[in-house]
């Protein structure tokens, strides 16, 4: 509860610092609302008074004081909603948006978007930071309801301080609610991941790549069916624990209406012993049932507030997150201006979070500076998660990866990655201009169109830029009204993206050209090997390639083998040759496709 | 018209609900809508009651109270109820009106026979459309729309049963209290919808932030993001953009505010000559204090039921997404062809058909260019055809046209000799099975991604089993976590990410299983460009000898792995350019045979830059 109000206050900080108007105005009208409803029930009493003891003067001006004080009720209720909502966009959109985002982009690693357990929290968190902000206007509703409360109890206590005791049996209903609420919260979350499935499957069904797959294996039904499926498995599941929650819900206002009504008994009982008038209970009737509404809103906006915790939860975890992974980070050395010796791991091994066998084992190697190194090895051998660990995308759970001398964890996680470059397997598809998808690559250069023209020639990828409807200012990605590429031509811009920065010390390219073909990946190879060698007398960069075709890699200086996650072969192409192991056998097996007779 | 017909089918949407929740449901937003008039009701009978009482004294007042104290509670206890039942109806209602769109919406889409429609930028956007994603926030889905109209109906029955009440002192009180408060009604639903329109742009301006905020969670732009250091740039990027989509929605905003003071004037207008009027009668004894108390209660929860809500942003968003599902209905129809054929494939005289590309151009509407020209191909029985090409030659929509995806421009393609077009494309697509380059990953079990190679049949384990020991898939299983019932997505729970080659293996093992269900033609579009040496080799040492007499046809620009083909065929500009086996077109000397010498080329280089790299200083 302490961290909800910190947090709280802390989000009323930024509104009024950043909002001081809307948000004064937000405040004033709410408390205005509070006191309108005073004013209501004063004024009504008066009028039934008057009434009453026909006293017409009296009950003319009470009437039209609570005809008044109901029209401000109306509207201050309005719009105390309307300014709440504004607020809670503008500062959620303006103010809290940036950071939730500064926090999810610029952690150093990527589990937290990885894993499903850590992806699903970060989705609730990002979906809206606005319903952050209105985590907190709900709790200030809810003070605000609690202030109607008091001023309505003490309303009901001029006629009989035992009145009171109905606070007790008003706040059972929301002790009630908060526990149906509770059950709710559970079930949303255990139902994200079909709801996700079902979403995935709807997605599939509607897409125009998978739609040629889905038509030729005649599974459109299949594939609705189980859409159907999953979304019926997760609300069936949400459906019963609103019927739960509506349960409790419904038990809380029984109590409430039995304390009720058995106060109103009390106040026709007092009135017959004589200790009381007919207008007494009248008016204890007329204000207990506004003490109905404000239970009614302030059950609705305690509701609300426990129900918060759905975003809070997994934002409080995302900055604890967030907090821990920085204060580990501790990093702060910069990278070298040029490589000397070289990147040298030393019995680094890497698991996946969640699973017990090593992705990476035992792993010693250098990779001396100026190389070319290319990391071989069949599908789930660990060549992609070196390269992330390379990338500080991971840490190693033992040993150590040393820059230079300098433990890769001591480095600046910035600094060195400004110091490099990749194009990887799952490159990022950004949809915005051609030029700035390239230009990313190198953020001070994002608008040198020069530099981007270099890199997209050396990605081969300048008759692609040359068809597209507006050359480098073309728009990419379908939904905003730009051309979609191929797969092929994706991989181009991704490419070029890593050909923009010239003082890498690490260069990487994980499977660069699987989807190009022959000529173009020769003229692509040929201009990375060269690049390769430029990094390499400018800075002493160490290029790593990761490939599983074998004729890409034989001019590497350095070749890694890798197996099951272990360094099974190190050495150049002709001493792995010589070797006549794993790698002799592999480049083999290919080789024997390009040669004058096939060995079948 | 159309309005009145948009409400009525949100009406029928209702359906969907099925009758006894809908009744439930609409019993309770009825009761809870009449609360404040019977409250009002009830209060005014207690009053009434002892108010009459109040002249014999004193002695009875607590038993006379008791009969209109549980009236009183009834109405309280009944309100309730039918508060709390709402929620979980409503969302049963939800449940099964959004389910059944949704599926409905899928269905319609994967029914249709060719893609043209579906690869129709259009058309993806109307599908957006009528998927309506509630996640993002501003989307109604057809059931809010349709429990909103039911919610909006019980409201004016609400209303009615206030002025009811208020009708129990004059009629002339209903006039006086229902004019302004429907003018309030009014006033505030156009600002309302004035707002909509402006959140409407807002949010679509804000799809600028999302190509952002995407990346910034998906681990694959992540990674870039990371290394090339752009995280705050990208923040700030989504930023400019969400102030710029903005502007006018806050502006209005803030204009509604300050003309705030004229609902408060309407207010007023109309509820103190009512109160005052009542007050007046009252006092002077020409009313009741009964009838007095229930306009008093009555009088503003008119205004209460014709407040303002988001009902009505909840209709008109739900009908937008109602017309959407129908201009794809359309748009569907227009783009499918006239005809669809209704023969099933030819008993073929060999194990597999003969298929023939008879003069086929084809060009795709949007991009204008012709693809395909006047292309003469034979695909025959039992062949493995290789089909090689540049990027971008038309090699896969040579696959579409033969799937039936799209219709040739021109020209024909038959199997057996009868067209293409005549043939139920359903029959003809079991006969096929094709691995597309991009390729489907299902987030659901390994099983299941193998068995959706051919989903027309009930799964068959053992034709599973045999199909992944030929694709060579037993290592990959052998690590899964719960074997075949691992899910192929760490996004569920207990599933794991393949590799792009495990990924392609998985396909594979999806082909071979429509072969061993039936499939007679088995295509491959670039099978192996995530697949290592030795898995490559083995995987067309399994096809070569698991294909039996199924025809392969194999796209590809690894021209080694083309070499085994019984028949080459390059296409270029549109057409076949070079035909034969691989000795055949190397002794042609063409332009397969260049292609060949470059990637060749490259093994012999390899040892070359070995030399050079030793002589480096």
């Amino acid at each position: 509860m302490r961290r909800y109000l910190s947090l709280w206050a802390e989000f009323f900080l930024l509104s009024w610092r950043r909002r001081p108007l809307l948000t004064a105005a937000a405040l004033a009208a709410i408390a205005g609302d509070v006191l309108a409803l005073a004013g209501c029930a004063l004024a009504l009493r008066a009028a039934v008074d008057a009434i009453v003891a026909g006293d017409t003067p009296g009950a003319v001006t009470a009437g039209a004081v609570a005809a008044v004080a109901y029209a401000a009720y109306l509207v201050l209720r309005d719009l105390s909603g309307l300014l709440r909502s504004t607020v809670v966009d503008r500062v959620g959109r303006l103010d809290l948006h940036p950071e939730v985002y500064r926090d999810i982009a610029g952690l150093d690693g990527i589990e937290h978007l990885e894993r499903s357990d850590f992806l699903d929290r970060v989705m609730l968190v990002r979906a809206s930071p606005g319903r952050l902000v209105a985590s907190l206007w709900n709790a200030i509703m809810t003070v605000a309801n609690v202030a109607k409360l008091v001023v309505t109890m003490l309303l009901l206590g001029t006629v009989s301080p035992w009145l009171l005791l109905l606070l007790l049996f008003a706040a059972v209903p929301v002790w009630f609610d908060h526990r149906g609420q509770r059950v709710v919260r559970r079930t949303e979350l255990d139902t994200a991941e079909d709801l996700r499935l079902e979403q995935h499957l709807a997605n599939l069904a509607v897409g125009a790549a998978s739609g040629k797959e889905i038509r030729v294996a005649g599974a459109g039904p299949e594939l609705v069916r189980r859409q159907a499926e999953a979304w019926r498995r997760a609300t069936e599941r949400r459906v019963r624990a609103h019927a739960i929650a509506a349960a409790w819900r419904f038990a809380g206002w029984l109590v409430f209406v039995a304390g009720f009504c058995g106060g109103l008994a009390f106040v026709a009982y007092l009135t017959a012993q004589g200790s009381g008038t007919v207008g007494d209970l009248m008016l204890a009737v007329t204000v207990a049932a506004t003490l109905r509404q404000t239970v009614h809103s302030t059950v609705a906006s305690t509701t609300e507030t426990a129900g918060s915790g759905r975003l809070i939860e997994p934002y409080l975890w995302l900055r604890d997150y967030v907090a821990a992974q920085r204060a580990a980070a501790s990093g702060a050395v910069e990278p070298p201006r040029a490589l000397r010796q070289g990147i040298v791991l030393e019995n680094v091994t890497y698991s996946y979070p969640g699973t017990n066998r090593p992705a990476l084992r035992d792993i010693s190697v250098t990779l001396p500076a100026g190389a070319v190194v290319a990391i071989v090895g069949e599908y789930g051998s660990g060549k992609t998660t070196l390269v992330k660990l390379l990338a500080k995308l991971y840490r190693q759970d033992a040993g150590r990866i040393l820059v230079d001398g300098v433990d890769l964890a001591e480095l600046s996680t910035t600094g060195w990655r400004a110091r490099m470059s990749a194009a990887f397997q799952d490159f990022g598809r950004f949809h915005t201009t051609f030029a700035e998808t390239v230009g990313l690559g190198d953020l001070p250069h994002l608008t040198d169109r020069a530099r981007i023209e270099r890199a997209v020639r050396e990605a081969d990828a300048q008759e692609l830029v040359a068809r597209l409807p507006d050359g480098l200012d073309t728009r990419l990605g379908a939904e905003l009204g730009g051309v979609e590429l191929s797969e092929g031509q994706w991989q181009r811009t991704a490419l070029a993206r890593a050909s923009m920065r010239d003082d890498a010390l690490l260069f990487v390219l994980d499977e660069p050209t699987a989807s190009l073909d022959a000529p173009s990946e020769q003229a692509i190879f040929e201009r990375y090997m060269a690049r390769a060698r430029t990094l390499s007398r400018a800075t002493g960069a160490v290029t790593v390639i990761v490939s599983h075709r074998f004729s890409t890699v034989t001019g590497a200086d350095l070749i890694l083998v890798l197996h099951r996650g272990r360094l099974v072969e190190a050495g150049t192409h002709d001493e792995l040759m010589a070797l006549g192991g794993r790698y002799a056998e592999l480049y083999g097996i290919q080789a024997a496709a390009y040669a004058e007779e096939p060995i079948s | 018209m159309r309005d009145i017909a948009d409400r009525m089918r949100l009406v029928r949407v209702l359906a969907a609900a099925r009758p006894l929740p809908l009744a439930l449901l609409t019993a309770a937003l009825l009761i809870q809508s009449m609360i404040p008039a019977a409250t009002a009701a009830a209060l005014a009978f207690l009053v009434g009651e002892l108010g009459a009482a109040a002249g014999h004294g004193t002695a009875d007042l607590f038993a006379i109270a008791i009969t209109p104290l549980g009236a009183f509670a009834a109405v309280l206890v009944l309100g309730h109820l039918a508060e709390a039942a709402v929620a979980p109806l409503e969302q049963l209602a939800a449940a099964r009106i959004d389910g059944r769109h949704r599926t409905e919406v899928a269905r319609l889409v994967t029914s249709s026979d060719t893609i043209a429609a579906l690869e129709d930028p259009r058309t993806q956007i109307l599908i957006r459309q009528a998927l309506a994603d509630r996640s993002r926030g501003y989307d109604r889905t057809p059931a809010d729309g349709a429990l909103a109209q039911l919610r909006w109906a019980a409201g004016l029955v609400g209303a009615v049963a206030a002025c009811a009440v208020l009708a129990s002192f004059s009629w002339w009180l209903v006039p006086l209290v229902l004019l302004p408060a429907a003018l309030n009604r009014v006033i505030r639903t156009r600002d309302n919808l004035k707002l909509i329109g402006f959140w409407r742009e807002a949010t679509e301006g804000e799809l600028h932030a999302d190509v952002w905020r995407n990346a910034a969670v998906s681990p694959a732009e992540g990674k870039d993001v990371r290394v090339f250091g752009f995280a705050e740039w990208m923040v700030n990027r989504m930023q400019e953009h969400i102030h710029e989509a903005n502007r006018g929605l806050w502006r209005h905003i803030d204009r509604m505010l300050r003309l705030s003071w004229r609902h408060a004037l309407i207010v007023a207008a109309g509820l103190v000559p009512a109160y005052v009027a009542v007050a007046m009668s009252a006092a002077d004894g020409r009313a009741t204090a009964a009838v007095a108390t229930a306009v008093l209660t009555a009088g503003w929860s008119v205004f209460l039921v014709l407040g303002p809500s988001n009902d009505m942003y909840d209709i008109v968003s739900a009908i937008r997404v109602l017309r959407a599902t129908d201009e794809l209905r359309a748009a569907l129809a227009e783009r499918s062809p006239a005809v669809r054929g209704t023969l099933p494939p030819p008993d073929s005289p060999g194990p597999a058909p003969l298929v023939r590309f008879e003069k086929v151009s084809f060009g795709y509407p949007a991009a204008g260019r012709t693809v395909l020209r006047d292309l003469d191909l034979e695909i025959r029985p039992g062949e493995l055809l290789a089909i090689v090409g540049l990027n971008g030659a038309g090699k896969s929509t040579l696959i579409k046209l033969l799937a039936g995806l799209y219709r040739p421009d021109s020209g024909r393609i038959t199997v057996d000799g009868v067209d293409l077009a005549d043939i139920d494309p359903a029959l003809w697509r079991e006969k096929l099975s094709i691995v597309f380059q991009d390729f489907v990953r299902y987030q659901l079990s390994a099983r299941d991604n193998v068995a959706l190679g051919q989903a027309s049949l009930p799964a068959d384990q053992s034709l599973i089993d045999a199909a992944a020991a030929s694709a060579g898939l037993a290592e990959v299983l052998d690590r899964l976590p719960d074997g075949w019932d691992t899910p192929l997505s760490r996004s569920r729970s207990g599933g794991v990410d393949l590799s792009g080659g495990q990924w392609q293996q998985v396909v594979l093992a999806r082909a071979l299983y429509a072969v061993r269900r039936g499939a007679r033609l088995l295509v491959l579009d670039e099978p192996t460009a995530h697949l290592d040496v030795r898995t490559e080799f083995e995987v067309f040492d399994r096809l070569a000898a698991n294909r039996g007499e199924t025809s392969v046809v194999l796209i590809s620009h690894r021209l080694s792995t083309v070499r085994q083909a019984d028949r080459i065929v390059l296409l270029d500009g549109g057409r076949i350019v070079e035909s034969g086996a691989h000795d055949e077109l190397m002794a042609l000397g063409g332009r397969y045979a260049e292609m060949f010498a470059i990637q060749a080329e490259r093994f012999r280089r390899g040892h070359d830059d070995r030399i050079e790299e030793v002589v480096r200083p």
